[in-house]
């Protein structure tokens, strides 16, 4: 199985990445996910969310989720990127694509990288009101 | 032996620094450690149940048998996406 990985601060190049698929002729299905940034955390309004990561944890624990995906055995390729520094509302915090044979197997197997990112990953989000926007984010990118 | 130890999000805050070296003898388990470390940082002892433990890159619980040049991680449940 095909696998690309980036954690970075810079923003995501969704279109991008959509423009250097590859997948080979028995493959029938390309889902990929977008998650953004919404401008309410709970009840409060904001404007940004501040991502922390443990990168070298982070990438090994994505790895190892990677490594349990190719023993399904149905997924050709997987790729993800998460970006952490603070992310303004309305930008892409994560993008993960999967690519199969049939869409039922990458939908799921897209469903299922998210579902176990949130359980193993160290990553963690802040949130950030107008307020907090004056103040500048953490320029350290591994705390 | 000596261990350090970080503390990633918002334990950063509650420990008030994010890397501290505890001293402990050998053996010493994981939970050993953290009975040393709850009683410089209180804080910390309170949210004891939801701490997530690593030693260098991999999950470990509190039987973890600490061996010199680990390192240990401690944080709260994770919140990628």
């Amino acid at each position: 199985m095909k696998r690309f990985l980036s954690i970075t601060r810079d923003p995501i190049d969704e279109a991008g990445l959509v423009a250097g698929r590859t997948l080979s002729s028995g493959m029938g299905a390309a889902v990929y996910f977008s998650g953004v940034v919404r401008g309410q955390e709970g009840a409060d309004a904001i404007v940004a969310l501040d991502y922390s990561c443990f990168i070298p944890m982070a990438e090994h624990q994505f790895q190892r989720l990677f490594d349990r995906l190719a023993q399904r055995g149905s997924v050709e390729s997987v790729r993800l990127v998460h970006r952490i520094g603070r992310v303004p509302v309305g930008e892409s915090s994560l993008w993960i694509e999967v690519v199969s044979a049939h869409r039922a197997e990458a939908f799921a197997a897209c469903q299922w990288v998210i579902d176990e990112m949130k359980q193993v990953v160290p990553i963690w989000k802040k949130p950030v009101t107008a307020v907090d926007a004056s103040i500048p984010s953490n320029p350290n990118p591994a705390s | 032996m000596t261990i350090p130890v970080t503390f990633w999000s918002y334990f950063a805050e509650l420990a008030g620094c994010s890397e501290t070296v505890v001293t402990v003898s050998e053996p010493t388990t994981v939970d050993g450690l953290l009975a040393s470390l709850y009683q410089a940082h209180p804080a910390l002892a309170e949210l004891r149940r939801s701490t997530l433990i690593a030693v260098g890159v991999e999950y470990q619980d509190g039987g973890y048998v600490l061996k010199p040049g680990d390192h240990v991680s401690l944080f709260p449940p994770v919140q990628g996406g």
